[in-house]
Order: C-alpha cells, then sequence, then structure tokens
C-alpha cells in the first residue's frame, strides 16, 4: 500500500509534467460512443486493410517493402476525382444521383480507379524492381528505387495541382439506414465496410484456388523451385502488383467517396498506416493485413476519443512497439516461405 | 618603375575601389532608381487561398504608387512559403540575401513568420505582416518574438479569440460550447483564447486537438455529437476546417460552426460544400471592396485579374503603402526602412490610424469583423 509520502510524489510528477492539462482522459465514450466508434473504427480500419494487401503481397513475393504502394494510392484518389469530374462532367458542386445512374457511376468510376492504380502499380514493378532483380542487384537498390518512383510520383503531382488540395462532387449522398445506440448506420460508411470484405473474401478465395493464385504462393514458397516447375516468375511478380495495385485503387474510391478531397500528400499518411496494419497483422500474411488493418482502424478511433486526437499516433504506434516485442512476426506471425491466407 | 607612375597607378587603383565599393555597396542609397519588396505568404500548397487573396491587395499598392511615375519605382517579388514554417526556414535566408529586397509585407502566417525571424533580424529586414496573428509574435517575453524586425497591420489573436467566441454564440441561449485545434502555432492559441470568454457566456463540454492535415475526423464528430455541445469553435486553416465541419455536418451535428481568420478565405466554401452554409467566420480586416468605389475597384481588377478582392487585400495594401510611403520619403535602404516603418504613423484604407508600439502591434488594437457564409459567399456581418 503507497504510504502518504509516495502519493504526494506522484501527485507533484503529475503536477510538474502538466498530465492534467496534455490528456484528456475520458472513459466513459466506452459505454456512450462503444458502437459508434467500433462502426467507424472499422470502416477506417477496412480502408487500411485494402491498401496494406498491397504492401503484404509484394512482400510475400518479394521479401521487399513496396514504398511507392502510397503514391498509388495517391494515384487512385485522382483518378476518381479525374473520372467524377472531367470524363463523367460533374461539378464539384453536382446534385447527388440516386437509383441506377448511382449504381452505374459509381461501379464505373470505381473500376476506372483500380485499373489506374493497377497500371501504375505494374509499371513501378517495372522500372523500379525488374530491371534490378534481373541484374541480381541487392535489396538496397531495389528499396531506394522505389522510394524514388514513390517521391517522383509525389513530387510530380506537387506540380501538377500545384499542392492545392481538391474536393470531389457528393455523388452519393449521405443518408443514414438507422442508429443502433449512437452508431450512425450511414450508406458510406456501410460501403467502406462491406466493399473491402468482399475484395478480401475474393481474393482469399483467389489465392488459395485458382491456379495463378497457387502459382502466387509457390513463388512465395520458393523462387528456385518454382522456376524448375515451369513457372513463370516474371508474370507471377507483375500479376501480385497488379493485384496490390487493384485492392490499392478500390481503397481509394472508398477514400476519395467517403472523405470527398484529396491532396498531393494523401498517401503518405496512408502509406504509413497501413503498412504499420501490414506489420502488426503479420508481414506477407494476407488475413493478417485485413485484421491487422481493423485493429489500426478501432486502435485510432478508440484512442483519439478517450485520450483526445493529439494522441492518437502515439497511442497506435506505442501499441504496436508492444505488439512487436511479444510477437515479433505481427499478430498473426510473418508468411514465412508462403504468401499465408 | 618611375615614382610617379607607381602613385598614380596606386591613386587609381583606390579610386576604383572606393568607387567600386560604393557602386556595390548594399547600405547606400545613391543613385537607385528601383527598389524592390517581397511578399512572403502561402502561393501555392493548402493554405494559398490565404496568400493569393492578400498579393493582389499588395500588387494594387504598388501599381498605383508606380503610376505616379516617382523617382524610385518598386518592384515586387514573391516567396511562397505554403503558411509551412520548413518552408518558410528555407526561403526566407534566400529572400534576406537578395540586397535589392528592403521590406517584407508578410508574412501570411504565424508559423512562418516565427521560422523566418532567424534569418530576417540578422538582415536588418523590416516586416509588416498583412495576417499573422499569433500574440507570441509581438509578446516582449515570448521567445519567439519577431522584435525588432516584425510589425503587423492586423489585430492580433488576443482580440480575436474573443470575438471569435462572441460571435459564435451571439443569439444562442445557453451556449455549449466545443473548442478545436489544429495544433499550430496560430490555430492552437487562438482556439485556448477562446475559453474565458466562452466560460463566461456558457459551458465549455469539450476540447480537443487534431494535428494539422488529419484525414478522418469522424471519432471528433462522434465526441462532438455525444457532448450535447451546440457551438463548436475551430482553431485552425481552411483545408482542416472544410474536412471537420463536413463531417460535423455528416456526423449529424446541426448546431453553430465558428472558426477563425485562417479559414476566412474565398475558397473556403466550395472546399466545404453544403457543410459551409451558416458558417460563422471572425478576421481582423473590413473587405477591400467596402473602402474601394466602384472607379476604383474596376481599376483593382484592371491591375490584378481578381473580381472580388478576398479577406485581408486591405490588411497587404495597408502594410504595402506604409512601405511605399516610407520609399517616398527616401528611405531606400534596410536600416533607413526599418527607422521610418518603427516611427511613423499613417492613416489605413479603412480611415484606421496605424502606429507601431515599440514590439510590433497596432497601438489601440483594431476592430474584429464577423462574417458569415450566404449562400456559398463569404458575406460581412458585423463586428464580433
Amino acid at each position: 500500500m503507497a504510504t502518504s509520502r509516495q502519493c504526494r510524489g506522484v501527485a507533484t510528477l503529475h503536477n510538474t509534467l502538466h498530465l492534467n492539462r496534455l490528456v484528456d482522459m475520458n472513459f466513459s465514450v466506452i459505454t456512450t460512443q462503444f458502437w459508434s466508434l467500433v462502426l467507424q473504427g472499422l470502416a477506417l480500419g477496412l480502408i487500411y486493410a485494402l491498401v496494406s494487401l498491397g504492401y503484404t503481397m509484394v512482400y510475400g513475393v518479394l521479401r521487399l517493402i513496396n514504398f511507392a504502394n502510397s503514391e498509388v494510392f495517391m494515384i487512385g484518389t485522382f483518378a476518381t476525382l479525374y473520372l467524377e469530374i472531367h470524363v463523367l462532367g460533374y461539378a464539384t458542386n453536382a446534385k447527388s444521383l440516386h437509383g441506377a445512374t448511382l449504381i452505374w457511376t459509381l461501379f464505373v468510376v470505381f473500376i476506372g480507379a483500380m485499373i489506374a492504380c493497377a497500371i501504375v502499380a505494374m509499371l513501378v514493378e517495372l522500372v523500379a524492381y525488374r530491371r534490378l532483380r534481373a541484374r541480381g542487384a541487392n535489396r538496397l537498390a531495389s528499396l531506394i528505387s522505389a522510394i524514388g518512383v514513390s517521391i517522383a510520383l509525389l513530387e510530380g503531382m506537387r506540380i501538377i495541382t500545384i499542392s492545392r488540395p481538391m474536393t470531389t462532387p457528393r455523388l452519393l449522398d449521405k443518408w443514414s439506414f438507422g442508429q443502433f445506440h449512437g452508431a450512425n448506420f450511414r450508406i458510406d460508411t456501410m460501403m467502406a465496410i462491406v466493399v473491402p470484405i468482399i475484395i478480401f473474401v475474393a481474393l482469399d478465395r483467389f489465392v488459395t484456388k485458382s491456379r495463378l493464385g497457387k502459382s502466387i504462393r509457390a513463388v512465395s514458397m520458393s523462387e528456385e523451385n518454382s522456376k524448375l516447375m515451369g513457372i513463370n516468375i516474371n508474370r507471377v511478380i507483375t500479376l501480385t502488383f497488379c493485384i496490390g495495385g487493384l485492392t490499392t485503387g478500390a481503397a481509394a474510391f472508398i477514400y476519395t467517396t467517403v472523405y470527398e478531397n484529396t491532396v498531393f500528400n494523401v498517401g503518405f499518411n496512408m502509406g504509413i498506416a497501413a503498412f504499420t496494419a501490414a506489420v502488426l497483422g503479420g508481414i506477407g500474411n494476407l488475413r493478417g493485413a485485413f485484421y491487422g488493418g481493423i485493429a489500426l482502424g478501432m486502435l485510432e478511433q478508440f484512442a483519439s476519443a478517450m485520450l483526445g486526437s493529439q494522441w492518437k499516433a502515439v497511442t497506435v504506434f506505442t501499441v504496436l512497439v508492444v505488439v512487436l516485442l511479444f510477437k515479433p512476426n505481427g499478430l498473426f506471425g510473418e508468411a514465412v516461405q508462403q504468401t499465408r491466407t | 618603375m618611375n615614382k610617379k607612375i607607381v602613385s598614380g597607378l596606386a591613386f587609381a587603383a583606390a579610386a576604383t575601389l572606393a568607387l567600386g565599393v560604393v557602386a556595390t555597396s548594399p547600405a547606400s542609397a545613391a543613385g537607385k532608381t528601383e527598389v524592390t519588396l517581397a511578399f512572403q505568404g502561402p502561393l501555392t500548397g493548402g493554405d494559398a487561398q490565404l496568400g493569393q487573396d492578400q498579393i493582389p491587395g499588395a500588387i494594387y499598392a504598388i501599381a498605383l504608387y508606380n503610376a505616379k511615375n516617382p523617382k524610385v519605382k518598386v518592384n515586387l517579388i514573391k516567396a511562397d512559403s505554403q503558411c509551412d514554417g520548413t518552408v518558410a526556414a528555407n526561403i526566407a535566408p534566400g529572400v534576406a540575401a537578395n540586397k535589392a529586397v528592403i521590406g517584407v509585407i508578410g508574412t501570411s502566417c504565424s508559423g512562418e513568420a516565427r521560422n523566418s525571424f532567424p534569418a530576417y533580424k540578422a538582415a536588418g529586414l523590416t516586416m509588416i505582416a498583412p495576417s499573422a496573428s499569433a500574440v507570441s509574435l509581438t509578446n516582449p517575453k515570448a521567445p519567439d518574438r519577431g522584435f525588432p524586425i516584425f510589425h503587423r497591420v492586423v489585430a492580433h489573436d488576443g482580440f480575436q479569440a474573443p470575438a471569435l467566441a462572441r460571435y459564435a454564440a451571439k443569439g444562442v441561449t445557453a451556449p455549449k460550447f466545443y473548442v478545436i485545434d489544429d495544433m499550430t502555432t496560430y490555430g492552437g492559441p487562438l482556439a485556448k483564447g477562446t475559453l474565458p470568454t466562452a466560460k463566461k457566456l456558457g459551458t465549455v463540454v469539450g476540447t480537443d486537438s487534431v494535428p494539422k492535415g488529419t484525414a478522418d475526423y469522424t471519432s471528433v464528430a462522434s465526441k462532438v455529437k455525444a457532448s450535447g455541445a451546440n457551438v463548436v469553435i475551430y482553431g485552425g486553416y481552411t483545408t482542416d476546417a472544410a474536412k471537420l465541419f463536413k463531417a460535423l455536418r455528416d456526423g449529424g451535428y446541426t448546431g453553430i460552426l465558428a472558426s477563425g481568420d485562417g479559414t476566412n478565405t474565398s475558397d473556403f466554401p466550395g472546399l466545404a460544400g453544403k457543410a459551409a452554409e451558416g458558417v460563422r467566420l471572425t478576421a481582423a480586416d473590413v473587405p477591400f471592396d467596402s473602402i474601394l468605389t466602384k472607379a476604383q475597384l474596376a481599376d483593382f481588377t484592371k491591375i490584378t485579374g481578381v473580381k472580388v478582392p478576398g479577406l485581408y487585400s486591405t490588411t497587404a495594401y495597408n502594410a504595402t503603402n506604409i512601405f511605399l510611403d516610407c520609399i517616398s520619403k527616401g528611405s531606400l535602404t534596410r536600416s533607413a526602412i526599418q527607422l521610418c516603418v518603427t516611427n511613423g504613423s499613417w492613416i489605413g484604407a479603412g480611415g484606421e490610424t496605424i502606429k507601431f508600439d515599440r514590439y510590433g502591434d497596432i497601438i489601440g488594437g483594431a476592430p474584429v469583423g464577423g462574417y458569415l457564409v450566404k449562400n456559398g459567399v463569404i458575406v460581412y456581418d458585423s463586428v464580433a
């Protein structure tokens, strides 16, 4: 039992560090806002999960982090904006769409964003990775090359947009299905939850059941043996980048539809979050990336609500460090020699 | 060698050296037919509209001055800081090293002002800011104060913050305030500065600090909704205010939304969409188009290409005219400009007297205006 002297010491330390002013603790949110935070955490976390799939799949086959994936996401958000405003001709203050027009428009933009990201991702593989692999360059060279591509894309978009943020039209009106204990089931929130789940399930089935999926798993287990079995390694790696680009493009579309804005450096924070999710879940592990993204989204929402938004990043990365201390390969473990599902 | 030739050569060399020193000396005003002022503020980036709204005021003032065919013409160069302290720290030395520049119209933002001080203080380059309003910049006890080179023609946040709280709560019975800031040199102190007045007018039901550049504000929106607040005050800049206000409205918040001059830029309604409607904003500025006659406004549009002057065009115009007045009186070096600005007195475009105190603020302060977003346009409402 603490002595009164010890209690006075703690109180003095607390006041000296101004902890009462720095942290606005509010644990009552666990009861008052629980379902709202769960819903929002899920929506945000699944966007992270889609982007982290790009990181984790590439790591599975190449044992390299594709640092350019954050800029692939950025390109996807601008592709979404470009399609909506310049191709389909909707002004930023256009009225929301309804019915078949809404579904068709969103579908076209969704597919367009995914294709744009897939193309950029495959170009990144061609430029930053393939030639270096063919020449037997060490891993550091490939890493630096990817970072270089990332910076080139980011700075290029900075010049094109003169660093100005851009708004997309509200084509999807944010109407609510209803509420459950304070949690507001809005259409855009539900889209941000349902679509990634469908994509993940489809990807999971693809990797486990399809011939191409098995090729990816084979290459991630052993590149040498895959070559001996007649698998075209370059084609498999390109396919992996393509799939990562498609999922990242889907995330970009959902992000732009939910938040209705983008800027040249939007990929930076998203990239950090998605990479963190991939590591938290277990880099190279598809299911790990999925659950890692959800965990990260939840952590951010609850930390923000309970401690204050300024503590969000501190909390998330502290938890990451603690998890890695006890589970160095992430919550679900690294994919050792295979892209695990 | 002949002694006469040697001494002749020595004299010629000395004369050449002396003339050369005079000709290239940066401190010399002799023979100057042109001087340069620098405008420093965000011209690109997320907060670009702030600088884009201000610089026409400076361009207009200089164009009117040069049209009078003065002995010394004035040029304007632009230093784009993106309202970012890190960028400002990199560009300010370049501006300071440009010997042609004798004064800085700027900075627009408080964080960039602070980071520019080392370069400008070392170079003795006088600053007159149209909108950098953080109290610490002129606080004699603050380590980041701009004394002796920093001046501003705008009321600091010590005036704006209470006015913002009053204006936000105007007409609200039993206001419950939720105060949010963006953790910047400007937004943090502005938001916190509203708290004393907010506590007098009603109750403060919550506060939050969300880093500038945050993408997702849904957790903040949930907290605000759960708190029962009916007045939200945000200390920060346009881009983040737009995201926050959108998230609040989409999250079901129906109360008052208010913010300061960092949000009071002409691109805010476009970025925030429907969420901008009814937002209450403050600024220590009088709309330039309310001061100009129709003919002057047409002239302004012809010179600058801007049809409707944005916020702080007036203060930028005032800041530039102070420099121009000093130049017309023969202050053509940095030290002469500093002396003139520190000791002079002027009448601003709105009829107010501008005389700086020792630390760079206008003696007697300046009124803070309240602005409303109506039908997608920011309009002046009343004194806040």
